[in-house]
């Protein structure tokens, strides 16, 4: 009676435009990883792949039955649980192309950091959402930044790089919603552009010199800010002519406090400074990887050759594609890493525009009914926990599709629910299940909701 | 009011920064959206191309070029096999390893990472080595573990079965160069492809080049061949039909080769259609070698071997140009044939003397003496009387300063001089010393011997002249005719018959009794007329031109030996065994003579200061 009970409900109440995208984006996703890999390796990706969305689909309707205003009360225990579980990997983990990610459970390997993203967010939300009253104050920010921190410096420790990427947009995104000065968090985006920037620009530029060596502009910039100290002046100029607008406002009797040119000032030269740990710590072919994708030229053979492979691909896929398996780059291997970060390709090559077409829309459709679910949710936690969900499917979809156009770096980010990948595929799959926990509950009121579930 | 717990006005600033970020995401995806659409629609076809080209890939085998067959059906030019060593690409190494290259050097003893960097181009074939002999063929399969990635196949190779005597008409085959690529590409020529380069191998390298053929392959990323397409096998080129016969030619080679200096130029032509029957220049060059260490001698050797020197080298025509002004004076002047002039051994105009090559003179010559004896006295009175206008006017009729239109490439066409030129080119007037020097052909006349047997055979003709060739046809390897040569007359010397009998009468009384006697044969007539090319750099060169029969002409030739002094005793035993291989005559002694070539020489050396002295003279004016 009860499960009965469970199931006309579940059908009653769940985002069936959700749904429909989902299964459409996965049908894509199924089709193209089986493209790009049976001729090499039979059914063996697809297999895994299917048994991982299993798994990914009976969690999602546990957790769509789960009330998820329970992840709220819990906040604590989630986030000490996120952490163990980023620690014990650290300790048990299984180190895959020097980075201490998995757990190996013989038959198949797991990568906590998915599922931690997940939890992040529930426990990020939780907070915002409980001391959200505090919002204009310096110390919630802190609070905030040291719930990332704690995840990104025992990510940090395996070393995952691109796993890390997407915690900055959730984390902004969410700072804004719950009423964060923004300009403070444009203080702080300029911090890490700076921080981030510049030595890839640095590269950029380097390398982009190396292959030039001629009079063009780029040359013109790079031996300029080699030369002595001019970026030192470079910055001095900034920051005088912030002050300087400053000046003139006040001048013009429109009252700008000053803490905002300061903390302008501070942001940048503190950005500056730690662009050079920064520097230190990024390996030299993580800067080229990082920024091959202005011009794949500079490192052909190296790292610029995926994107170029890739671009070829999606470009030589013209309107209606090569047709199903017959993508001359993805069955000839010129396309690297295709059944995984540049599966997106696949897509392009074999179906063409249109399909590629159709994909973004469907993709978009799921986060546009993310973004639906936060507007109906019948709290605030509900909403900001959708809307970091949207806001990470958003990311790695843009990071990654950018990436295989050749106007993002390469960062080994996959397509969530169309790459190869069992623990991002579980994880993605417990996003919907959460979502449509949310959705589900949009119109159960407090008064009689005391004895769900 | 969808949040129960909140206020309202919490709600509604949700709302809106609800929608900003709904718009942000929609912007990430519509510029993803734009970006698709330009990179598959806009360049869509720029990608195509790319994935077709990276993924197709046609192995190469090199046709042979057409066949070079001579007048007589021998292969005149034919092909063989050599091997060659090539580089595959393959997973690990897209390009040849210094490894590889060294090794290869190691076997074949010879440095061949030079050739090799000029060749490189990633991920594809590379020559590494060619012209492998055999035994070097071997040496590389017995290495092949150590050499990842090279492998040896057949290559054509061009034969040159007359290179001693014939290198300058057939010239040779190269690769093509970067900078030929540009303007021939639109023609059909790639990277790597061989075209000609000199003689036939240049002007007919659209009929002789072959279709190259090759698999045409399906490749993965790794360079492994997935997939094969198809074959297209190799077509031979054309065959080309030349009118050379190569008995005649060696003969003639051997003549100039053996003659004194070893160094000239001999041409023979059928007068009744401008068919090349021979022609050669010495010193020669082997074509087969060329691409090899051996032929660089030939670049470096002072002596000009690879210049051919029948249609390259001018050289003044000296005594020849005889034959123009007596027709000239026949024609214009309507010379009486028997009238004489006293040669004293100088001629005096104004304060200068021109002397002739006989110091103690020839006594009373009439026309017919003149010509025989290559009288100067007689010629400058003719001179005189005709004028540098009639005289140029006559040296254009007999197609001097003109190209012959040969089918062969690079002919230099020669000089005439005028007295518009003269002005033009060192601000002085025309003189009459000027004329009198132009009329024995020397100063600034410059000729070619293929121009010298050309008219030699339009005399013969009695002023038909026919473009000289030396492709009769071009067949295809079935046998069908792709090319005719038609023949090409053109009659600009239009004469009294008269005159061409009179001319041919003294050119004939040359070869009885005249300067020419050496080639005076038993049972052939034989016209002729020798001379002498003044030669600024050294000593002079021996001139002969002549046809034979005299009663129904059926070849001419012109030989000059450089720096053989007198035509008389250097040039004219060459014409002669010419026509003695041609008449398939046994060959004979040579009667001895009166006057030997030196006196003709040095009577010549002191005409040449004669004439150069009033230049001198009046320059400072």
């Amino acid at each position: 009676m009860q499960e009965k009970n469970f199931i006309y409900r579940l059908a009653l109440n769940i985002d069936w435009f959700l749904m429909l995208s989902l299964a459409v984006i996965l049908t894509i996703g199924f089709l193209s990883i089986y493209s790009a890999t049976y001729s090499q390796s039979g059914l063996k990706y697809v297999t895994v792949q299917g048994l991982a969305l299993g798994i990914g689909f009976v969690l999602m309707l546990v957790l769509a039955s789960f009330n998820y205003q329970h992840y709220e009360q819990m906040d604590r225990i989630v986030y000490v649980l996120s952490l163990l579980l980023l620690i014990s990997v650290l300790i048990l983990g299984m180190t895959v192309r020097g980075t201490k990610g998995w757990f190996n459970f013989g038959f198949a390997s797991f990568q906590p950091v998915e599922i931690a993203k997940i939890m992040y967010i529930l426990v990020l939300s939780a907070f915002l959402n409980k001391n959200a009253k505090d919002a204009k104050k310096f110390k919630f920010l802190v609070y905030a930044f040291l719930l990332l921190i704690g995840h990104l410096f025992l990510i940090m420790l395996q070393p995952d790089f691109s796993s890390t990427l997407s915690y900055f947009p959730v984390t902004l995104i969410l700072l804004y919603i719950i009423g964060v000065e923004p300009f403070y968090l444009l203080c702080i985006l300029i911090f890490g552009a700076l921080s981030v920037g510049i030595p890839l620009i640095s590269t950029f530029l380097k390398l982009q010199y190396n292959l030039e060596r001629g009079s063009n502009i780029i040359v013109y910039i790079y031996s300029f800010i080699t030369s002595g100290y001019a970026w030192l002046y470079c910055i001095a100029a900034v920051i005088i002519f912030i002050l300087a607008l400053w000046w003139i406002l006040l001048k013009l009797r429109m009252r700008v406090p000053i803490i905002y040119p300061i903390l302008l000032c501070a942001c940048i030269i503190l950005g500056c400074a730690a662009s050079v740990p920064v520097e230190k710590s990024l390996k030299e072919y993580q800067r080229k990887r990082l920024v091959v994708f202005l011009n794949p030229k500079i490192d052909p053979r190296g790292s610029g050759y995926n994107i170029i492979q890739s671009k070829i691909a999606i470009g030589s896929g013209k309107i209606i594609g090569k047709g199903y398996q017959k993508g001359t780059q993805t069955q000839l291997g010129f396309l690297p890493e295709q059944h995984t970060d540049f599966i997106f390709s696949v897509i392009g090559e074999e179906g063409g525009w249109l399909v590629s077409q159709l994909t973004l829309l469907f993709y978009f459709l799921l986060i546009w009914r993310a973004m639906v679910i936060a507007k109906d949710s019948r709290d605030s936690y509900g909403s900001l926990v959708s809307i970091g969900i949207a806001t990470m499917f958003s990311f790695y979809a843009f990071i990654n599709i950018g990436m295989v156009m050749g106007m993002m770096p390469v960062t080994g980010m996959p397509l969530l629910l169309l790459s190869y990948g069992g623990s991002s595929m579980v994880s993605s799959m417990c996003a919907i299940g959460i979502l449509s926990s949310v959705y589900m509950r949009r119109h159960t009121y407090y008064k009689t909701s005391v004895d769900m579930m | 009011m969808v949040w129960q717990k909140e206020e309202k006005i919490t709600y509604s600033v949700f709302l809106d920064k609800h929608k900003q970020i709904l718009v942000f995401f929609s912007l990430l995806f519509i510029v993803l959206s734009f970006r698709l659409s330009y990179i598959q629609i806009m360049q869509g076809n720029y990608y195509r191309a790319i994935s077709e080209e990276q993924r197709m890939y046609n192995t190469h085998e090199k046709a042979p070029r057409g066949i070079i067959y001579a007048a007589d059906g021998t292969m005149f030019v034919e092909n063989t096999f050599t091997y060659v060593a090539l580089f595959y690409p393959f997973e690990e190494e897209k390009v040849p390893s210094k490894k590889i290259i060294d090794e290869l050097s190691d076997i074949l003893g010879r440095d061949i990472s030079a050739a090799v960097n000029k060749n490189m181009e990633y991920g594809r074939v590379v020559k590494l080595a060619d012209n492998l002999s055999l035994e070097e063929m071997f040496k590389i399969q017995e290495k092949k573990l150590k050499l990842k990635g090279v492998a040896v196949s057949k290559d054509p190779k061009r034969v040159y079965n007359f290179s001693e005597s014939s290198s300058h008409i057939t010239g040779y085959t190269g690769e093509i160069r970067a900078d030929e690529l540009k303007s021939k590409s639109q023609e059909g020529y790639k990277l790597g492809d061989y075209i000609g380069r000199g003689g036939i191998e240049e002007a007919y390298d659209k009929y002789l080049q072959g279709t190259d053929g090759g698999w045409q392959l399906e490749i993965n990323a790794k360079g492994y061949q997935t997939k094969a397409f198809q074959y297209i096998p190799t077509q031979i080129g054309n065959s080309v039909y030349i009118t050379i016969n190569p008995q005649l030619q060696q003969i003639a080679h051997a003549a100039l080769k053996n003659s004194p200096t070893g160094k000239g130029a001999a041409v023979v032509i059928d007068v009744k259609s401008g068919a090349i029957l021979a022609m050669v220049s010495a010193p020669d060059f082997d074509a087969n070698l060329v691409g090899t260490e051996e032929f660089n001698v030939y670049l470096k050797d002072k002596k000009l071997p690879l210049f051919n020197r029948t249609m390259q080298a001018l050289y003044a025509p000296g005594s020849i140009f005889k034959i123009i002004t007596v027709a000239a004076a026949l024609e214009v002047l309507s010379l009486d044939p028997n009238w004489t002039v006293y040669c004293d051994g100088k001629f005096e105009l104004g304060d200068r003397v021109y002397s002739c090559w006989n110091k103690q003179g020839h006594g009373r010559v009439d026309l017919k003496k003149a010509v025989a004896q290559s009288c100067n006295v007689y010629m400058y009175n003719l001179a005189l009387k005709l004028g540098i206008k009639n005289l140029d006017e006559f040296a254009d009729k007999f197609h001097l300063g003109q190209i012959t239109g040969i089918d062969l490439p690079n002919e230099k066409k020669g000089f005439v001089p005028t007295p518009e030129w003269k002005k033009a080119k060192v601000k002085m007037s025309w003189l009459q010393g000027d004329t009198v020097i132009f009329a024995i052909g020397q100063g600034a006349l410059w000729v070619t011997p293929l121009q010298m047997a050309s008219m030699m055979s339009a005399v013969a003709n009695k002023g038909t002249f026919y473009t000289p060739f030396i492709v009769s046809e071009v067949m295809t390897p079935e046998r069908q005719l792709l090319y005719k040569h038609t023949v090409e007359t053109d009659d600009s010397i239009i004469m009294k018959d008269e005159t061409w009998d009179i001319l041919q009468d003294a050119l004939f009384e040359s070869v009885e009794s005249g300067t020419s006697q050496r080639s005076k044969l038993r049972s052939i007539k034989v016209a002729g007329k020798t001379g002498t090319a003044q030669n600024p750099q050294g000593d002079d060169h021996a001139w002969f031109v002549s046809y034979a029969p005299f009663d129904d002409p059926e070849i001419a030739l012109a030989v000059i030996v450089e720096n053989g002094g007198g035509g008389g005793a250097i040039a004219v035993p060459v014409g002669r065994a010419i026509y003695e291989a041609y008449f398939d005559l046994p060959p004979q002694a040579l009667p001895v003579y009166s006057h030997t070539p030196q006196t003709e020489q040095k009577a010549n050396a002191k005409n040449k200061q004669a004439a150069k002295k009033p230049d001198n003279k009046r320059k400072p004016n």
